[in-house]
């Protein structure tokens, strides 16, 4: 299936979206967290993300400038607005300074920035 | 193999029962019946407990086997070693086997693994967990449930647990299932099943039902109105199959949230 780049990047937003918040709650909760290779089973977003980076050009380098911006800010504004639904409801220990700190990691990693 | 079992009496005549899962003694097979000496061998060679398994096949029951002497081999000092997971199902759709191994040694999985698979020609997946920590995951988690609701042990069990809904835990596990709704239509079937499976063990849980293998399956097929095979089958109608899984989705999350304001865990 032939996808245009914009979608592939709404793509990649969408799930690196999902690895950065899971792994932000991963930590508020890590002491009460069991062993979980089964759910580790589940496809994982960050492995989707960099399936859906794989196919964005440019591949080898860094995106420019304009598209690292965007994609950036979009992540970080959905990861905090999803994050703000739960601190709203009193939930503690979410630490939203891991936001843009992740978000840059992860970009990172796979070749965007 | 040798099974020691007990002549019981018959109107007729006279029997032997032997369980119905066994490793070989296939119907139609002419077995030697001779009386045993109980001074010399009072316990049978081989016991496995089984959990809610109606039918096994007996080579499966070969490789269960295998994998306990395999475990024994590599592990000192263990509890149990519990069989779960897809290759306890009937046919042979699995793509591994799931192994709980109960101790509070350190053990090399990488070994083990390479082991069950040389063995058995099966990928071994290996999960290590104390004791305790299996009864947290029982006490918080449904899909730990749902684990031990069909298994194969070494030993017998019974784990007796106060469930404690966690609603923090709850809110991480349903998370992973949103993968689903923004990747569809490059989700495999099993993918899909074990993102639904998560998603529907958990509605369930938070609706205090009993969360078993049978009855998380069935639950789906209530919600979707299609049997589990076409979610591993992979064929969906995806317009109304999303529309169902944001509505769970989104129940779920509503009673998490409102869990999480009430100030539980």
């Amino acid at each position: 299936m032939v996808q245009n780049r914009n979608k592939l990047i709404e793509l990649f937003i969408g799930n690196l979206f999902n690895s950065i918040v899971h792994e932000i709650l991963e930590k508020a909760v890590s002491k009460e967290l069991v062993a979980d290779k089964y759910r580790k089973e589940l496809a994982s977003s960050f492995e989707i993300a960099r399936m859906y980076r794989e196919k964005i050009n440019p591949v080898n380098r860094s995106l420019s400038d304009k598209d690292v911006f965007y994609i950036k800010n979009k992540i970080v504004a959905r990861v905090k607005s999803e994050l703000m639904i739960r601190i709203s409801k009193g939930y503690e220990n979410i630490d939203l300074e891991l936001v843009e700190l992740l978000t840059d990691k992860a970009l990172k990693d796979v070749k965007i920035s | 193999m040798e099974i020691i079992s007990k002549v019981s009496l018959g109107s007729r005549m006279d029997q032997v029962y032997i369980p119905k899962n066994r490793i070989g003694f296939d119907i139609g097979n002419y077995v030697i019946i001779k009386p045993l000496n109980l001074e010399i061998e009072k316990k049978p060679l081989e016991k496995i407990y089984f959990y809610r398994i109606k039918n096994i096949v007996s080579i499966k029951l070969e490789i269960i086997n295998e994998v306990f002497i395999i475990i024994d081999k590599y592990v000192q000092n263990y509890e149990n070693i519990i069989i779960t997971g897809s290759f306890l199902e009937e046919g042979f759709h699995f793509n591994d086997i799931d192994v709980l191994v109960l101790t509070e040694d350190k053990i090399s999985l990488n070994i083990i693994s390479l082991d069950v698979k040389k063995k058995t020609g099966i990928n071994g997946h290996i999960l290590v967990l104390s004791s305790k920590a299996l009864v947290r995951g029982l006490e918080a988690d449904p899909l730990y449930q749902m684990m031990l609701s069909r298994c194969v042990a070494q030993k017998r069990f019974i784990y007796k647990t106060k469930p404690a809904l966690n609603y923090k835990l709850l809110d991480l596990h349903l998370f992973k299932s949103k993968t689903l709704l923004d990747n569809f239509d490059i989700l495999n079937g099993r993918e899909k099943y074990n993102l639904v499976r998560n998603l529907v063990a958990i509605y369930l849980y938070l609706n205090k039902k009993k969360i078993t293998v049978e009855s998380v399956d069935g639950e789906i097929k209530n919600i979707f109105g299609v049997n589990v095979l076409k979610i591993k089958d992979n064929v969906l109608d995806k317009k109304d199959f999303i529309r169902k899984y944001k509505l769970i989705y989104n129940k779920s999350f509503n009673l998490i949230l409102r869990g999480i304001e009430h100030g539980s865990k």
